[in-house]
């Protein structure tokens, strides 16, 4: 950290505890995007946090975390906007979810650790593999109109038209059959 | 975005009449009226015999009911029997008029056909769907096929910790597969239409993309030969809409559910060669496991809401069956394919879930009432639609015919009227009352068991089949352990039908509040909560009859037995101790036991050991909040959503200033879902999340 501190214990006007907690947010953040190498996330966390204690000097008003945790979503934003060559506009709020799903697509946490945040250039194949990775949730729409026909409920609303029925003559002669075996236990008993 | 364009020109329906253009084999409809007038033949011997039993002790209005109920009673079980012997003959002969019959199929070409593969999802387990579409694709790709088949899971789902789960499950398979592209997720942000909907909007986006689509359960697989051959047959047979394969039950640990699965496999065969031989063209759909042709079915099966009131008005809850009925109402053929297999699905591990599924279909089934009489419904339509009335009416039809049993019973005791046995219609027999009562028992037995033991001879006849179920004398003593089972069964199905209905016609609700699932199946005290009705009920009627008369008790012991036992029966049958046990006795075998299909056994394993990542809604949100990767796939895929954008607008600020101030648990479950449901909201989430450090409270 290239900052000195002014006094024993300080940093840039802040406790050494509350660097500690800014230092454990931006490694937390770092280890949930997979930078599992320790060397390497060192490295990055120092390189934020050397940017906070920057502005830390000015603007003391802001707690180390928030000061840490801004510039960490400045750097990535930034170096998002750099790898996916997309406009660093303020109103693009899903830059970022952009980002990390091309890094997750890409591989970065297995293949690409040592790229992550570092400036240009890069190789090849991790900027390709980045600029192409997205994915899409369904093919291209083709839409169609479906319209409910209405059934027609015939007897059931009526109740009036039980000859349509389909098999009514199979169920008259059923019936007339059950009818027969009526009519010749009545007669025998 | 292309815009909205009708199917075809409302006056021509279709390019083509599939009457006219018929290539399948179809057999005269003379099928269905011998078939079923076999089974009104049985049933009148049997009516006959229990009439003049009737008869014999004297005729009352209580007589008469009994006689009608009994006679309906026995028409029913005598189709089943019909079914096993029409079944087992055409097993030993085999049947020209069935679409499979033909093997020239498997040399038809697919080239040029697409078809979507749909996996309608509602609060399942992710892992087990994703694992299921892994292993339907891979089975695909095997046979070099793969460019023309999609993949769709269409998710319904309410519960936003399966939600977000499904999204990860999705989007791990899917790389893993390397399949983006092929696979693909879409949920609905409102479920309207359930099933059948969610079926509707995934045809209306993507209908047109493709010449057919597979529909599955989320516990459905299918081989990758299987899916192929029907898309084969569809091309083969271009006025076919619709085929429906006979799933096989597997993958059963529990006690329950490894002895439906061992009656589905030693029983179906038979019961499928029958069902083939009358419906022919004119089958059914059973909702999943079956290819369907989109066009036809995108014109014809869009439901309407029915008129009236709940129950039977509104939604139509059992949309399969009637969708089959209207694609077979403008001359598309329905097909059963029984004989193809390779086409699986899971059953439910107890007593207790099969209840519920039960009650669900049991709604479903009596709406079908509304439609029966529906004008230009194919006869063969309507049977379909009477059978899945009366599989549901019959509970209470059972349960009136023992209820009016038990009054003459009593009556006679009551008023202390001696019987008088007169002479009977069929003195040739020289039974006496008491023999003539066991005959007529004796019958009813017989239609109901005969089935079963020509499946065992079936078996026997078949030394391939033989071996795969662990032998003859193996198998002849699962059946015996499945009958003793299902007769214990019946009377608690027949209670719970019973109050499913009551419960439908009354327009009331069954409240059935989530089972609390121990590790080792149904707990003591959920199987109390479910059963301790029907305890009360088997224990006050096995002593009201003991009271009344002990000679009649011994008659009623099965029944009662069933229900008195139904705490523990519940409980024991659920666990998969006692499975494993039975399997180590070598007891319900079945084919996908004892010889795997490759393709389960990969499944199986994959999913050994695979649990629910999120406990709640919470926790869910907060996983979607947190993880940096899960938060941009979430985001990615809500930003896709082109059908149902959410957005929060006005809400946003409030939801998300209360979640940062209280946490995922200061919302309502409705509210975290709508929260969750907006890209922005959750992209911004994400940022304040981390920039806040931890100041959400986890």
């Amino acid at each position: 950290m290239s900052a000195a501190a002014s006094q024993p214990g300080v940093i840039a006007g802040h406790s050494l505890e509350d660097w500690n907690s800014a230092y454990a947010v931006v490694d937390r953040y770092l280890e949930a995007l997979r930078v599992r190498n320790r060397l390497l996330r060192g490295q990055l966390v120092s390189q934020i946090l050397d940017r906070a204690i920057q502005r830390a000097e000015v603007e003391s008003q802001h707690s180390t975390v928030a000061l840490a945790c801004e510039e960490l979503d400045r750097l990535v934003t930034e170096w998002f906007a750099a790898v996916l060559d997309e406009p660093l506009d303020p109103g693009n709020t899903l830059l970022s979810s952009r980002g990390r799903l091309a890094l997750l697509l890409a591989d970065m946490p297995g293949k690409w650790q040592d790229q992550f945040l570092r400036p240009a250039p890069w190789p090849e194949e991790f900027v390709r593999a980045m600029r192409e990775s997205f994915f899409r949730a369904g093919p291209d729409f083709q839409f169609s109109q479906m319209n409910p026909r209405p059934i027609d409920l015939g007897p059931i609303t009526s109740l009036t038209n039980l000859g349509n029925i389909p098999y009514f003559r199979m169920l008259i002669a059923w019936l007339g059959f059950g009818l027969l075996l009526v009519i010749i236990f009545r007669m025998t008993h | 975005m292309n815009p909205e364009t009708p199917l075809s020109p409302p006056t021509a329906v279709f390019s083509f009449s599939p009457a006219a253009e018929s290539t399948a084999p179809r057999a005269g409809t003379a099928r269905v009226f011998v078939f079923y007038s076999f089974a009104v033949l049985i049933t009148s011997i049997g009516a006959v015999l229990f009439a003049d039993l009737l008869w014999r002790v004297g005729w009352s209005p209580a007589r008469i009911v009994l006689l009608v109920l009994f006679t309906i009673l026995l028409f029913l079980s005598s189709i089943g029997c019909v079914h096993g012997i029409y079944g087992f003959v055409l097993r030993r002969f085999g049947d020209r008029h069935n679409i499979t019959a033909s093997p020239a199929y498997r040399n038809r070409s697919i080239a040029g056909t697409s078809t979507a593969l749909v996996f309608p999802v509602y609060d399942e387990d992710p892992h087990r769907v994703c694992e299921s579409l892994r292993s339907v694709y891979e089975a695909i790709a095997e046979t070099g096929e793969l460019e023309r088949f999609d993949f769709f899971i269409l998710s319904d789902s309410r519960q936003l910790a399966t939600w977000i789960e499904e999204e990860e499950c999705w989007f791990a398979l899917t790389r893993q597969l390397n399949a983006f592209g092929r696979i693909f997720y879409r949920r609905r942000a409102e479920n309207i239409g359930r099933k059948s909907g969610n079926i509707r909007d995934f045809l209306k986006a993507w209908g047109r993309r493709y010449r057919y689509f597979i529909v599955f359960d989320a516990d459905s697989v299918m081989s990758g030969t299987t899916v192929l051959d029907l898309v084969r047959l569809m091309e083969t047979h271009p006025t076919v809409g619709l085929i429906q394969t006979a799933p096989r039950i597997v993958n059963a640990h529990s006690a329950f559910a490894r002895l439906q699965q061992f009656a589905n496999r030693l029983y179906g065969p038979i019961f499928n060669a029958a069902l083939g031989y009358w419906m022919q063209d004119g089958g059914n759909y059973w909702g999943h496991n079956a290819i369907i042709r989109t066009e036809p079915f995108m014109q014809l099966c869009d439901l309407p809401e029915l008129p009236g009131r709940k129950p039977f008005g509104g939604q139509i809850l059992s949309h399969d069956f009637v969708e089959a009925a209207l694609l077979r109402k403008e001359n598309w053929e329905v097909w059963f394919a029984g004989d193809l297999a390779g086409s699986y699905e899971e059953n439910p591990p107890g007593i207790i879930e099969n209840a519920q599924r039960d009650r669900r279909w049991s709604q479903g089934n009596l709406q079908h009432f509304m439609v029966l009489f529906a004008r230009g419904l194919r006869g063969v339509s309507r049977m379909h639609l009477s059978l899945g009335i009366l599989g549901y009416l019959s509970g209470p039809l059972w349960l009136l015919f023992l209820i009016t049993s038990t009054y003459l019973i009593w009556f006679r005791k009551d008023t202390g009227l001696s019987t008088v046995v007169v002479g009977a219609f069929t003195p040739y027999l020289h039974l006496n009352a008491a023999h003539h009562a066991l005959l007529v028992f004796l019958f009813c037995m017989v239609t109901l068991l005969l089935p079963k033991f020509l499946s065992v001879l079936d078996l026997a006849c078949d030394r391939e089949r033989r071996r795969a179920f662990g032998g003859v004398i193996r198998t002849t003593c699962s059946a015996l352990v499945e009958t003793i089972f299902s007769t214990l069964h019946a009377p608690i199905q027949m209670l719970f039908h019973t109050r499913f209905v009551a419960a439908t016609l009354l327009g009331l609700e069954v409240r059935w509040n989530t089972q609390q699932r121990a590790a080792s199946g149904t707990s003591w005290g959920e199987a109390w909560r479910q059963h301790w009705r029907h305890t009360f009920i088997g224990f006050g009627w096995g002593a009201f009859i003991w009271w009344i008369d002990p000679t009649v008790f011994w008659w009623f012991l099965p029944i009662c037995l069933g229900l008195m036992l139904s705490i523990p029966l519940s409980v024991f049958t659920s666990s998969d101790r006692l499975g494993c046990a039975l399997r180590r006795a070598g007891l319900l075998l079945t084919p996908e036991e004892t010889v795997p299909a490759p393709q389960l056994v990969q499944m199986r394993a994959r999913l050994e050991g695979k649990q629910r990542r999120f406990a709640g809604g919470d926790d869910a949100l907060l996983a979607a909040i947190r993880d940096p990767y899960l938060n941009a796939i979430h985001v990615s895929l809500l930003r896709e959503e082109k059908l149902s954008p959410q957005k929060l607008n006005g809400q946003a600020e409030t939801l998300t200033r209360q979640l940062l101030d209280k946490g995922p648990a200061g919302l309502s479950a409705a509210e975290r879902l709508q929260l969750a449901s907006d890209p922005e909201a959750m992209a911004w989430l994400h940022r304040e999340y981390w920039l806040r450090g931890a100041a959400v409270a986890g």
